[in-house]
């Protein structure tokens, strides 16, 4: 049997204040969201350089990104966006099924601290060779 | 306390299709991330390693679901937040008629360097 839930004006942005871990994860699904589908487009465009009739372009196209600084830190960060959209993603899916809704800031706070370990932990891989 | 809560209304087909994407993409998106950064450096990529990944055809059918299901799982995310955020009327089917083009035309250019990128043809 259904019950309510009173989340409140979704759309009122101010809310924030009130430091609610749902608010927070809601915030944070629709920032890192934004981002991922902001690079696939990005991503796509990238890799058109593979359409061209000499393949040299596109390995050098990658190599020369690669050999920027910035788009190895912006690789790290990409990587944080994702891990924590995948983690957070899973704990939407499991609270749609009606699982955990309880424990449903518990499990933000786990999403975070392991998106952050995960992120940590893969720094010196996206910053070897540079 | 509820016992069950659900960020869109239900019933309706691009809620299901929302959730089994995601459901997809939990798994294709750490195994893409595993496999070009870490078991393949991005910085030593090149077209002729991608080519043989892209000419296994399991390869190919995964990354091409993959393009299908994450531009579906983006756009239809982008198109719900603008919802929620109370589009409305002629706005909303203004939106959502440009975000459908914008998703087939990633498709179609998204299938193009896939190609270009195999040798299965």
């Amino acid at each position: 049997m259904s019950q309510t839930y009173d989340r409140g004006t979704v759309e009122d942005f101010g809310r924030w204040r009130e430091f609610k871990a749902g608010m927070w994860a809601w915030l944070f699904h629709k920032f890192t969201g934004w981002v991922l589908v902001g690079y696939l487009f990005t991503h796509i465009a990238v890799l058109s350089t593979a359409t061209a009739s000499d393949p040299t372009v596109y390995t050098q196209t990658l190599s020369g990104l690669e050999e920027l600084l910035i788009v190895r830190v912006l690789e790290v960060g990409l990587l944080a966006v994702a891990v924590f959209h995948i983690l957070n993603g899973v704990r939407l899916l499991l609270v749609d099924l009606g699982l955990g809704l309880e424990n449903q800031d518990k499990s933000f706070y786990a999403s975070l601290v392991v998106t952050g370990a995960i992120t940590v932990a893969s720094v010196p891989t996206f910053l070897a060779g540079v | 306390m509820a016992t069950h809560y659900s960020s869109f209304e239900r019933g309706g087909i691009t809620w299901l299709l929302q959730r089994l994407t995601a459901v997809f993409l939990v798994g294709v998106l750490a195994f893409h991330f595993m496999l070009l950064h870490f078991v393949n450096h991005a910085a030593d990529i090149t077209f002729a390693g991608t080519q043989a990944r892209m000419s296994q055809v399991g390869y190919f059918a995964t990354m091409w679901l993959f393009l299908v299901t994450a531009t579906f799982h983006g756009v239809n995310g982008v198109y719900n937040a603008l919802v929620n955020q109370g589009l409305d009327g002629t706005a909303k089917r203004a939106v959502g008629a440009v975000l459908t083009l914008a998703s087939i035309a990633l498709i179609v250019q998204g299938t193009r360097v896939a190609l270009a990128m195999t040798d299965l043809l």
